[in-house]
């Protein structure tokens, strides 16, 4: 199948030049969104959304319109036109997780980050395909089918905010607010030929945030552009009293931060990331032409190597399916969601109601993950990877004393053939699907912000990403050199 | 084989039993411990339940520092070492009174460790002389869960008013002896948490309840035997009777032969006896791991000491006041502080009246038994302490005799409005301190007992008393004992 490459050319990709237009009136909010949901309509075979939110949408256009038309103030977003990934909670609005488990749910309440976007006037066009509860990398474990690749159909978008990403990358909303507990955000912007931002651990508020494991999970924007990440982050960033484990740093002028030249940097490379033969060739080359470049500009770039790679992804597997096994348990049958018509007993409720809601990757993590808490395995399994996460944090400090970045590849791969990795066959192997994330997993183990940016394409024209990680809430630093790579 | 011991045969002189309880303490708190909604018991139904309690998806606990202080309170009572670094853990299990799919509660880092609780045991008369520390292991804080009610039909319905409600649990050292000494300990602990105003320690409700674990040895052994947990006990005189009832079944069935099983066990009030609830070993495990969603608690030296310095004092402390301050015999201290709030009522009426031994006479008797009959807490009761005060000034200053007093007494509680002085007027109960009136009664009196005034005159003191009698029927009651006493002295010895 031939992919039709003029749908995708004429839309914004910067928020900046959607408010010049709104200012200069050559546009208005209305018109952005018709044209939006006009996008949506003739890429409907992406699977990007799973509601669209056409008449409240345009509702607030018109009365931003009006608002601007008689000079009243309108907020920071007013013109922003995004869409939410199915994990997070929207008062009024279907909230499923990409699971038949929470069919018919409706929110009761929004989540802190929403909220905030939603006070400075953001249209909210849909709400997004994702992986079933965010588990996933290429965003075909949603119930809702897969979602596919605008730079190649045939193709996954990553995930586990799949759907997130290809909305940005297909133009059929300016961002898109996602969430990141392995690469879920950063991953599928890689795939997709985006920017997406996992900020610090408690950055952002989880209130609302479905949780897959909470001490991973972060909620993070996608865009075209590291400034437009920078925005959506210092407004939904900052402390929340609904959430005990944010933080109470005051934020910063993230999106005044992209605009300042920015003075040489000590930025190291993995080594494996330019060298790797399990890292695809064009991706190397692409990686090491950026690196090239840094040093062309000034910046000092050296090669670094991680002694606990290895460990990256068993240490984040287990601790993740742990927290996810417990998270999880709340979705029974008994108060809301699905539940089965079949069971006698209790016991039948649970068993029947859970095996029937939740999705095969899903069952699976929740057995590995209360494999991992049982008793006779605890010590061997989760305690051991909790002090193997105090090793990786040491160690990936003592690299952060030394540099101001770790620069990598996003991912090993570009997007891959959708089915290639499902592992339906139960002879597949899970776990090559896993080393999809063998890059963005580290931030998430130690709570660093990271960002992936586009950094060119394949000989096939699929997009490859660009990671960069900083320290704990240096999110400043981080956008301002990813928009000066950006810019190179 | 049972029947092996005859039905009270003395089991119990081979065998002694070694006693663990396990207290759960509902907190007194306005809200939940880790959301906003109201904590009150008897609600509609499901009508004090946000989304953090139905544990909607994205929620997260946000705790109440109420209940932690609430909790260091106990612990400060007990003389615990308060943990500064706590992490909640998350206790999984499926139940469909348990929202989340697992209980917030302290695993490895309990609030409160260590401490004592001191019971006093009766000895071979029955006298409270032996006194014991029972040790506490620790207190830690958890939430309470939902209401399965199993009553229509074959259906079960929810109420999820309770859940999250916070909880203590106490658990002791496996240091309790005898049921008697598990009965004062509870005791204890029931008159603590209402000192410190942290639970109402109602059994009856369920916010104050109790687990019996326990096992027996061969008496002067060491070793710890298998342990049974017995549960259901709405009442102390239940765990008593638990703890009998469980440590003669364990001493009958080793001494048939057969193991003692490790088993949860249900106290069944009406028989008496306990039964099996499940073996230990099909039960769950819990899985515990700190909860991600919750930041750890730290107690900083401020928020200790503050919470120090807002301590109500304790039982002891007031005994001790008691007995000393207000000089009152150690009997009436310990009935006096067995409540806080009949302490509070005492030292309030004592402020208005330096009879201190008079106040505590009325509380032991008139006042209390007011307050049983009318199922009323002390600050609920109607009299003031400036009534009860001025009352027992008309006693003291012989306006009205102690048996005028009681009528007033039981007037007031009717009208709590009046002053004691107006009800004795009101009523005609003020003593007649009329001397020409009552000059006239004694000398109608002693010219009735011609023959007595004579042998009183040769020296039967003793007649006194008849004449004083006489006197005051004719007064029918109103005249002062002690004025007709004088008067009658005078005129005999004229």
């Amino acid at each position: 199948m031939a992919f039709d490459f003029h749908i995708v050319t004429d839309y914004y990709r910067s928020f900046s030049l959607v408010q010049a237009d709104l200012r200069a009136g050559t546009i208005t909010c209305r018109q952005l969104v018709d044209g939006y949901l006009a996008r949506i309509e003739e890429n409907r075979h992406l699977n990007v959304f799973t509601e669209v939110y056409a008449e409240e949408a345009r509702q607030r256009a018109d009365d931003l319109d009006r608002r601007w038309a008689a000079n009243e103030p309108v907020g920071r977003l007013a013109g922003m036109v995004i869409g939410l990934k199915d994990v997070l909670s929207h008062a009024g609005h279907g909230l499923q997780a990409g699971s038949h488990m929470l069919d018919g749910f409706v929110a009761q309440f929004t989540a802190t980050a929403v909220q905030r976007l939603l006070d400075e006037d953001a249209i909210v066009i849909g709400r997004q395909n994702c992986d079933e509860f965010a588990m996933g990398s290429s965003n075909e474990t949603s119930a809702f089918g897969p979602v596919r690749n605008a730079a190649d159909p045939t193709r996954v978008p990553g995930g586990s905010s799949g759907g997130s990403a290809v909305a940005v990358q297909a133009g059929l909303c300016l961002a898109s607010i996602g969430s990141d507990t392995g690469g879920s955000v950063r991953q599928p912007a890689a795939f997709c030929g985006v920017t997406g931002l996992k900020p610090t651990y408690g950055r952002i508020s989880r209130w609302g945030l479905i949780a897959y494991a909470s001490s991973f999970d972060c909620v993070g924007p996608i865009a075209h552009t590291p400034a437009d990440c920078a925005l959506l982050l210092e407004i939904m960033a900052g402390p929340d009293e609904f959430d005990s484990t944010v933080s109470n740093r005051p934020v910063e002028a993230y999106s005044a931060a992209t605009q300042m030249a920015s003075a040489p940097r000590r930025i190291a490379y993995l080594r494996d990331g330019v060298e790797s033969p399990g890292v695809d060739a064009s991706i190397r080359e692409a990686t090491q032409r950026t690196i090239d470049a840094l040093r062309a500009a000034g910046h000092t770039v050296e090669p670094v190597s991680l002694s606990l790679l290895d460990s990256l992804l068993p240490t984040y597997y287990i601790l993740t399916t742990a927290e996810a096994s417990s998270n999880l348990s709340r979705f029974d049958g008994v108060r809301y969601g699905h539940r089965t018509a079949e069971a006698t007993d209790l016991i039948e409720l649970y068993k029947k109601s859970r095996t029937e809601g939740f999705g095969s990757e899903v069952r699976r993590r929740i057995l590995l993950g209360t494999f991992a808490l049982s008793a006779s395995y605890y010590d061997a399994y989760y305690t051991k990877a909790q002090q193997v996460r105090r090793l990786i944090r040491e160690e990936t400090e003592r690299l952060f004393a030394e540099y101001d970045f770790l620069l990598s590849p996003t991912t090993p791969s570009p997007a891959f053939k959708l089915g290639e990795k499902t592992g339906r066959n139960p002879d597949d192997d899970p776990l090559q699907m896993y080393l999809a994330d063998i890059f963005t997993v580290q931030a998430n183990v130690v709570g660093y912000p990271a960002i992936s940016i586009p950094n060119g394409a394949t000989p096939e024209g699929l997009p490859i990403g660009l990671q960069l990680m900083a320290s704990p809430f240096a999110e400043a630093s981080l956008v301002a050199i990813a928009q000066e790579i950006t810019d190179l | 084989m049972v029947a092996a011991v005859a039905p009270g045969s003395e089991v119990s002189t081979e065998y002694e039993a070694v006693i663990g309880l396990e207290v759960h303490c509902q907190l007194l708190t306005e809200s939940k411990i880790f959301a906003a909604d109201a904590n009150i018991f008897g609600s509609e139904p499901n009508t004090n339940v946000s989304v953090i309690t139905l544990a909607h998806p994205g929620t997260l606990p946000k705790l109440n520092r109420k209940a932690v202080e609430y909790a260091i309170r106990m612990g400060l009572a007990c003389g615990c070492d308060i943990t500064r670094f706590n992490v909640f853990a998350r206790k999984n299990y499926f139940y469909p009174d348990l929202p989340k799919g697992y209980q917030l509660s302290q695993d490895k880092t309990p609030i409160c460790v260590g401490g004592r609780i001191r019971v006093k045991l009766k000895d071979e008369n029955g006298k409270p002389t032996l006194e014991r520390d029972v040790q506490i292991h620790h207190i830690h804080l958890e939430e309470d869960a939902g209401k399965s009610i199993h009553d229509e039909g074959t259906s079960t319905n929810l109420d999820y008013n309770r859940a999250g409600t916070p909880l203590i649990e106490m658990v002791t050292e496996p240091c309790i002896q005898s049921a008697e000494e598990a009965g004062q300990y509870l005791t204890e602990v029931r008159k603590l948490v209402r000192y410190l105003g942290i639970c109402d320690g109602n059994m009856e409700e369920g916010s104050l309840r109790c687990d019996v674990n326990l096992s027996i040895r061969p008496k002067g052994a060491t070793h710890l035997g298998t342990k049974v947990e017995v549960k259901n006990l709405n009442s102390i005189r239940n765990v008593q009777r638990a703890v009998e009832a469980e440590f003669k079944r364990q001493v009958e069935t080793t001494q048939a032969g057969e193991p003692i099983r490790q088993q949860t066990r249900t106290f069944d009030a009406n028989t008496g006896l306990t039964h099996a609830m499940r073996e230990k070993e099909t039960m769950n495990d819990y899985r515990y791991f700190p909860d991600p969603d919750l930041a750890p608690l730290v107690v900083s030296d401020e928020w200790l000491s503050a919470i120090e310095s807002s301590m109500p004092a304790l039982p002891a402390a007031v005994f001790q006041k008691l007995t000393t301050h207000y000089g009152l015999p150690e009997y009436d201290a310990t009935q006096l502080s067995d409540a806080r709030e009949l302490v509070e009522y005492f030292e309030a009426v004592c402020a208005e009246t330096p009879n201190y031994k008079a106040v505590s006479n009325w509380l032991m008797g008139p006042v209390r038994a007011q307050l049983t009959d009318r199922a009323l807490r002390e600050r609920q009761f109607p009299v003031s302490a400036g009534q009860l005060a001025s009352l027992i000034t008309l006693i003291d200053t012989g306006t009205v005799s102690q048996t005028a007093a009681q009528t007033i007494f039981g007037l007031l509680i009717e009208n709590p409005e009046a002053t004691p002085t107006d009800l004795a007027k009101a009523h005609g109960l003020e003593q007649n301190r009329n001397t020409d009136a009552l000059q006239t009664l004694v000398s109608e009196v002693l010219a009735a007992w011609p023959d007595k005034v004579a042998q009183y005159q040769k020296g039967k003191k003793n007649l006194l008393g008849l004449f004083v009698g006489e006197v005051m029927k004719k007064s029918k009651g109103s005249a002062d004992p002690k004025l007709v006493n004088q008067l009658i002295v005078n005129e005999l010895s004229k």
